[in-house]
């Protein structure tokens, strides 16, 4: 049976049990242990991670791949220990965006990665040198100080 | 607030598993110990706030409408996306 929330913004949705990613810890300082990734427009990079307890919680994200070249992910031992990771398990990494008016302005948290598998989800301290909580998300893109495009 | 205090080597007991020890006292720097269950979370307050803060700005945007999006650089089919590592271990000198 399908959930039924009322988003703030995508309205009445109806969700696939199976698309249901559980935060046994939910998010840092936020909470929440049962989400979704939404979106209205499947070409937007930008997806939405939906809370489906409290509707009115949904954080947008996105994949660093595409805007963070050299992007990378490292755990200390408690997490890849807490999490049950090892090296063939396969995750799909997403960082939290603090939209703004203007595309210059958006950010992006290095530092707080989420990592989602097997329909589990969980946010991280990411411990790779050099990431910032408010790394430009569009500094390659637009180009500036970032490494140009290629 | 509870107010304990403790010598090196001492420790204190949250709840039935999680156990906090004073490893070192230099100056104005204290080493704890934590032993804690899997499921417990241990964070440095700064970090956790700094997290807690920016996931919150993030909520804000729930239903404000945003610009077009630049699709960035696509991955090539098959590309495993982001790497997950384990933190190297920080080199130590051989003595």
């Amino acid at each position: 049976m399908a959930l039924a929330i009322e988003s703030p913004r995508f309205g009445h949705v109806e969700i696939d049990p199976e698309t249901v990613i559980e935060f046994p810890d939910g998010l840092i300082g936020l909470g929440g242990s049962r989400y979704a990734l939404l979106t209205s427009d499947p070409g937007n990079p930008i997806v939405w991670l939906h809370c489906i307890d409290d509707p009115s919680l949904s954080l947008p994200v996105t994949d660093p791949q595409r805007y963070f070249s050299d992007y990378r992910v490292e755990l200390n031992d408690e997490d890849v220990d807490r999490l049950g990771l090892d090296d063939s398990t396969s995750v799909d990494v997403f960082v939290t965006v603090v939209a703004a008016a203007e595309l210059s302005e958006f950010t992006a948290n290095q530092k707080a990665p989420i990592l989602i598998w097997n329909g589990r989800g969980h946010q991280v301290i990411n411990q790779a040198p050099g990431c910032d909580l408010r790394a430009p998300l569009f500094a390659e893109v637009l180009g500036g100080q970032g490494p140009a495009a290629v | 607030m509870l107010n304990i205090t403790r010598r090196r080597g001492e420790r204190i007991v949250v709840g039935d598993d999680v156990f906090v020890s004073v490893l070192e006292v230099s100056g104005q720097t204290v080493r704890l110990g934590i032993e804690a269950p899997r499921s417990v979370r241990v964070y440095r307050e700064e970090i956790w706030l700094e997290v807690k803060r920016e996931n919150e700005a993030a909520a804000q945007a729930a239903s404000a409408a945003l610009p077009e999006i630049p699709a960035g650089s696509r991955l090539p089919d098959g590309s495993a996306g982001t790497a997950v590592n384990r933190t190297p271990p920080p080199s130590t000198p051989r003595s």
